[in-house]
């Protein structure tokens, strides 16, 4: 068996239940602490993943241009509360792939985190974003078809009110609630509702305005170079 | 940032700091340990910031407010009523619980600000660079694009101003949008391109034919070693002392105190006690010339 292999199912079988049983032993405040672990311990099998299959120089280069771009259009922000970071994420899951997906936007997170502040947020935002880039990755990869701005739009908007975002407020609700009910988790999930379609919205337009362009820039150089046929 | 003692140490003591601090900052709840968290993060962060860190600290206070004032409209256990909301409870137990759980985010955000100007993303490439070599390269391409592609904006955007395709407040902002995404275009290609080659450049000069080797400013030092062996001990002495434990509601109950507060005290002043005796030996040595 391969080392990423047992690394993966030891996490899966021993480490993630094991931090279950011990934050609910424990008495106090341990939710934070629980869940920020759980997040991190998801998070690996992915960075794994990425680490051991060795990535190219082409493609780690090309995944740091795609993620310097999501990170600028977080920290250059030209509108007012105008987030594309979320949508760049997304197209470079759909032209590079679910895993680049990933990395893309769990890095991009982090990154962007040195220009504001790292923060109880950190975590969260990495998973997010990665999520983003993954359900991007997975759906539109390999399926051209669907590639029309319009859909993706409509998608992107979706995703972000119904997945992206509360999971992001997930981290408001373990990190600020003093009991973990579904009445609180209900009324942080309500607070940030207008917030999460406000941040859906600017990512259906970038993707409306972009994903053609951005997409088709890739593709040429894709053919171009002939690169990354194989994944 | 002024300059500090503490950010000086191995990239190790900072991250293994900043992880006792906000490890027990999220765990325990109890007041006195509480108020020791903010002592220790709120000097910190000034001798950081200076008198910047005032207004960070000012804007907090709101934050606090809020999270402490919502908390008893959710959670209505609690035995002495303060009022009545929409029918429902407003305890003065569940109020209490808001202000520890809200002092402990107020805590966290300032160990995380202190976090943020100490441990670098150099030091962080440091620490993770041989367990994670692709990811942190990536992180490190990352950091370093953005004021290139910053900086190249530029430059596309006044090359266009001088051909007379450029954008001034005069046009509108049809105009302007349209302008602003012709910069995008070229200034994604350029990046995009320019990925390929630098690609090939590494590839050229052997990445990925060995294991890679990673150039380490920082050395782990006797000082270094002493005080990572000073902060496992305090943290085990809180961990051992026990008297961390408190509960709100329904009932309010806080366990008296014991020396593993002590130890906690020590522990969070590490950074601080090195800035003073920085600043006391240079004081010293500047009398002596």
């Amino acid at each position: 068996m391969r080392k990423s292999t047992i690394c993966n199912l030891l996490l899966l079988f021993v480490l993630i239940p094991g931090t279950l049983f011990l934050g609910t032993q424990l008495s106090g405040r341990w939710y934070y602490l629980t869940s920020t672990m759980m997040i991190v311990e998801v998070m690996i099998p992915f960075f794994l993943a990425f680490e051991t299959r060795r990535p190219q120089a082409r493609e780690l280069v090309t995944l740091a241009v795609m993620c310097a771009l999501a990170v600028a259009s977080r920290v250059v922000m030209l509108i007012p509360n105008f987030k594309p970071m979320t949508a760049i994420v997304m197209i470079s899951g759909i032209a590079l792939g679910a895993q680049s997906g990933f990395v893309c936007g769990a890095v991009g997170a982090f990154a962007s985190n040195f220009f504001f502040s790292q923060g109880p947020w950190t975590p969260w935002q990495m998973m997010a974003y990665g999520f983003a880039g993954f359900l991007a990755g997975g759906l539109f990869h390999k399926r051209f078809p669907l590639r029309n701005p319009a859909a993706l739009a409509v998608w992107g908007f979706f995703t972000i009110v119904l997945v992206i975002g509360p999971l992001l407020d997930c981290c408001t609700v373990f990190t600020v609630s003093s009991r973990i009910t579904w009445k609180y988790a209900l009324a942080v999930f309500t607070a940030g509702f207008a917030y999460n379609v406000q941040h859906g919205i600017a990512c259906a337009v970038t993707l409306l305005l972009f994903s053609r362009p951005l997409l088709s820039k890739l593709e040429r150089l894709k053919t171009k170079y002939g690169m990354m046929d194989a994944g | 940032m002024r300059y500090d003692a503490f950010s000086k140490c191995h990239p190790l003591t900072n991250f293994l700091f900043f992880l006792g601090a906000i490890g027990f900052c999220v765990v325990i709840q109890h007041p006195m340990y509480l108020a020791a968290g903010a002592v220790g993060a709120g000097g910190y962060y000034l001798l950081l910031k200076g008198r910047d860190g005032w207004k960070r600290i000012a804007g907090l206070v709101p934050v606090f407010v809020v999270i402490a004032g919502l908390n008893p409209l959710l959670n209505t256990y609690g035995e002495r009523l303060l009022f009545t909301v929409f029918g429902r409870p407003y305890t003065l137990e569940a109020l209490y619980y808001g202000m520890a759980v809200a002092g402990m985010f107020v805590v966290m955000i300032l160990w995380f600000g202190c976090y943020s100007m100490v441990l670098t993303s150099d030091k962080f490439v440091c620490l993770f660079g041989s367990l994670i070599p692709a990811l942190s390269l990536l992180l490190v391409m990352v950091l370093r694009m953005i004021p290139n592609l910053a900086r190249k904006g530029k430059q596309i955007a006044d090359a266009r101003t001088c051909i007379g395709k450029g954008v001034t407040g005069a046009n509108s902002a049809k105009e302007k949008i349209a302008g602003g995404m012709q910069v995008l275009s070229a200034l994604t290609d350029w990046a995009l391109e320019g990925s390929i080659i630098t690609a090939d450049a590494m590839r050229c000069r052997g990445y990925g034919t060995a294991k890679r080797t990673s150039f380490r400013i920082y050395r782990m030092t006797t000082r270094d070693w002493a005080l990572i062996g000073a902060m496992g001990v305090l943290a085990a002495g809180v961990l051992l002392a026990g008297g961390t434990g408190a509960t709100f509601t329904p009932e309010l109950w806080i366990a008296s105190p014991t020396w593993g507060l002590a130890a906690y005290g020590v522990f969070l002043l590490i950074p601080t006690l090195l800035y003073l005796q920085e600043a006391v030996q240079w004081h010293i040595s500047i009398s002596g010339i």
